[in-house]
């Protein structure tokens, strides 16, 4: 993926793409997955073979919402154990072709004078937006200092806020006031990467201020836009509670939350960019959440060769799957596809100490030090070097040129300071960690043979 | 869900295509033209020194490598160019089992016994250099004066840094700058060729394969320091324009202080790092007993490494969560209905 120039003393740029592709609606699929995380059988409200309709929500009481993006019958419900050694839910719903809608769901009357609160308790209804994962409770409300709507994608190879940017110009003021509204932020801003300009010189913003962002990766990443343009620290929710000033939207998800409170229907869709290493071009389609990438891969005729790659959410921050049937969630925004030629392996080397990783990291952090500490399960020291500031931009390992897993270090050292509260004594149980995800079959972080342990990948 | 037989792994997943073999061949890139310039002045001992310092250094890391059961890695460079920088320090006339032993020393020693590329303290081809000059039998070889005495080169065979030593700036005056810029002075195999060392570490700095931090504050420390010297008294110190030009600055500057393992690799750090490199450089010629102090003022201060990487702002912990209680629940209600 030639993106390095010949002059190396500046870090290499990777520019988000610059291109429009319309946005293809896929039918319904036969089949739908839907996951549901760090969940297990006894949230569910619904069993297999019960008959679901679209919207409905199927966890017991109080424990949701988990929407239902389709209509139909549910086949299968199955536990697999997640990224954090936790137990996630995964739900295969038999799907209609036709929607019969769960009345119980009603818009919010009134939209222009509704409380803040009762917006909120709308945004959570409606199941898969961004804002839900921070209103656990919409009566607790953290203080927001800046609301951020973000036309920029998370990815080099993902186009779906810009596309949505360059189709619905008009809604983007609606919006902005909405969420401004529902947030209760004190300032606003929308993020338009710096190619859009003269569509957003057109656009009224209302509130909102508009700030123009050079189209280089990371600037897309929300982390990076709450530093850069908002107030400081992007806001994350944790186990005890929540952190952080700015909050940061897609516009995608802006709409659609929009949409959902004018119709009272959830998010049951959502855009995604499929790209492939071979021709470069992309491409977008619409599908219902849940549908398998597979479907996809058809729509498009794309084939993932054997000992290629298919990647979801981008090539610095996706991950890998093992199977074309994983689901699209509310929050893939692209498809990935590489063929075996493409498929960069990781290699077992020391570091040079060259500094390159260093002199990239948006967050500033001494990566190789980190690194070596990681690898060594040294984690204490990790932390006191801020290894939880990690972004996991890829950046660093993008550019190492021993070539380390620099990234799965850093998930490494997460992962152990929350398993190791000291020494490394629980070291066997923090490498026992699964931060490599739920669908890895056999972990193929270095070239090795990796020929027979095929046949014994763990079944989802 | 049905496993296809792709491949797995985590992000990110692709790569710029750097190469630590880059690395070593842009070095050796741009030190040909130092090369070339030693060979044309001292001819068939200039190649035999760089051939022989070469293929030792490779020759002991696949040893030592073998012998400890490594994987065997020369074919990174990096050993290569060890020894081409330790051969370009030499003297054409060295004896060839000096540059042998050097390198063992160099390489087995300061830098396979501390595990390799990148975690080596000290550079091994300076390391090598050391040994021979502190070994008081071979410490001979190295003065320029005597080893270059029996080659015709067109230039005054006299070591400038050594005649700076003995006879103060007066002696100096012979030795134009133009002809010390164009590699017209007594000196090393390639250390003595600045024009053709600047060229070489200007593309290095360019195509990134060092950081400008180091070369562009050591030429900084240099000429503060000599500059400092030569203006409390001109008649005792040399100017800092032939501090520059003189030895092993330019070689110091550009190749060997920059070594990845033996250098910080945070902002400051490296600006420190190389001030002082260039700062002891002229301590050391203005007064310790070698006429030159490059070498052992980046051995020096390789030693201070970790320390300069410490040179950064301080990560901060992640931010403190503010927890969801019932309490928080009642209380933000409240807040909310009163407002
Ligand atoms: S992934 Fe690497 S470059 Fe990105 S924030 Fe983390 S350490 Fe820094
Ligand atoms: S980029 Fe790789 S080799 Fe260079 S310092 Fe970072 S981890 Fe080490």
């Amino acid at each position: 993926m030639g993106l390095r120039s010949f002059f190396g003393i500046l870090p290499p740029k990777l520019y988000y793409k610059d291109v429009s592709a319309p946005i293809e609606a896929l039918p319904v699929p036969e089949k739908i997955t839907l996951l549901w995380y760090r969940r297990t059988h006894s949230d569910l409200a619904v069993r297999v073979g019960t008959k679901v309709e679209t919207g409905q929500d199927l966890a017991r009481n109080g424990r949701g919402p988990f929407v239902s993006t389709v209509t139909g019958r549910v086949e299968e419900a199955s536990t697999f154990l997640g990224v954090d050694s936790r137990e996630y839910l995964a739900v295969q719903i038999r799907a209609d072709q036709k929607d019969s809608f769960d009345p119980s769901v009603t818009s919010v009357a009134g939209l222009s004078e509704t409380q803040p609160q009762t917006l909120r308790t709308g945004v959570n209804r409606a199941g898969f937006t961004a804002l839900r994962s921070i209103i656990r409770d919409p009566r607790v409300w953290p203080t927001v200092d800046c609301l951020i709507i973000s036309a920029l994608d998370l990815d080099p190879f993902s186009i779906v806020n810009q596309q949505t940017f360059r189709d619905n110009p008009e809604q983007v003021e609606a919006a902005i006031e909405l969420l401004a509204r529902t947030t209760e932020a004190s300032q606003c801003v929308l993020a338009v990467p710096d190619n859009l300009a003269d569509i957003a010189s057109k656009v009224s913003t209302g509130a909102a201020t508009v700030a123009m962002v050079p189209p280089v990766y990371p600037n897309g990443l929300p982390e990076i836009l709450a530093k850069k343009y908002g107030a400081g620290l992007l806001m994350k929710t944790y186990d005890a509670g929540f952190a952080g000033n700015t909050v940061v939207v897609s516009l995608e998800h802006a709409l659609a939350m929009v949409n959902s409170l004018q119709s009272g229907r959830p998010m049951l869709e959502k855009t995604v960019t499929l790209s492939n290493g071979q021709d470069g071009k992309l491409r977008n389609f619409r599908v219902r959440i849940g549908t398998p990438v597979g479907e996809i891969l058809k729509r498009a005729s794309v084939e993932v060769q054997p000992k290629g790659k298919l990647i979801l959410n981008g090539i610095m921050r996706g991950y890998s799957c093992f199977s074309d049937e994983q689901p699209i969630t509310a929050t893939t925004e692209s498809v990935h596809v590489q063929s075996p030629s493409e498929v960069f392996f990781f290699q077992n080397t020391q570091c040079t100490n060259c500094g390159k990783c260093n002199s990239i990291c948006p967050v500033d952090l001494e990566v190789n030090i980190l690194g070596r500490l990681s690898e060594y399960g040294i984690f204490n020291k990790c932390r006191g070097l801020g290894v939880e500031n990690c972004i996991e931009c890829g950046l660093c390992a993008y550019v190492c040129p021993a070539r380390r897993p620099l990234v799965h270090f850093m998930t490494l050292a997460k992962q152990g300071i929350k398993t190791v509260t000291d020494e490394p004594a629980n070291m066997e149980e923090a490498l026992a960690c699964t931060a490599c995800g739920p669908s890895c079959p056999a972990i193929r972080l270095f070239d090795f043979d990796t020929e027979s342990d095929k046949e014994d990948s763990p079944k989802v | 869900m049905k496993a296809l037989d792709i491949t797995v792994s985590p992000a990110p997943h692709c790569h710029s295509g750097a190469r630590i073999t880059g690395v070593s061949y842009n070095f050796i890139l741009a030190l040909i033209p130092a090369m070339a310039m030693g060979a044309y002045y001292y001819g068939f001992d200039a190649i035999r020194v760089i051939a022989a310092s070469i293929a030792s250094a490779m020759i002991a890391e696949a040893l030592i490598q073998s012998v400890l059961r490594r994987p065997i890695t020369i074919a990174d460079g990096s050993a290569a160019v060890s020894g081409l920088l330790l051969a370009l320090i030499l003297p054409a006339s060295v004896p060839l089992y000096l540059v042998v032993v050097a390198n063992f020393i160099g390489i087995i020693v300061a830098k396979q016994c501390f595990g390799g590329l990148g975690a080596n303290p000290l550079n091994p081809a300076l390391v090598g250099w050391a040994v021979i000059r502190i070994t008081k039998a071979w410490a001979g070889y190295l003065d320029f004066d005597l080893a270059l005495i029996n080659y015709e080169t067109g230039f005054i065979l006299q070591y400038p840094l050594a005649v700076l030593k003995a006879e103060g700036p007066a002696g100096i005056a012979h030795f134009g700058l133009m002809d010390l810029f164009l590699g017209k002075q007594a000196g090393g195999i390639g250390s003595s060729a600045i024009l053709c060392l600047l060229v070489g570490g200007i593309y290095l700095v360019l195509r990134g394969t060092i950081r400008w931090e180091i070369p562009a504050s050591f030429l900084l420390g240099v000429v503060v320091i000599a500059g400092i010297f030569w203006l409390r008294n001109s008649s005792n110190y040399a100017s800092p324009i032939f501090h520059i030009l003189a030895g092993n600055v330019m070689i110091g500057a550009f190749f060997l202080s920059t070594d990845n393992a033996t250098s910080p690799v945070n902002r400051w750090g490296m600006v420190a790092f190389g001030f002082c490199c260039g700062a002891m450089t002229v301590v050391l010629r203005a007064w310790s007993v070698y006429p030159d102090g490059v070498i052992f003022a980046c051995l020096l201060m390789s030693l201070f490494v970790p320390l300069l990487d410490k040179m950064k702002k301080k990560q901060l912990l992640p931010p403190a969560v503010s927890p969801v209680t019932p309490q928080a629940i009642s209380e933000s209600a409240e807040v909310r209905s009163a407002s």
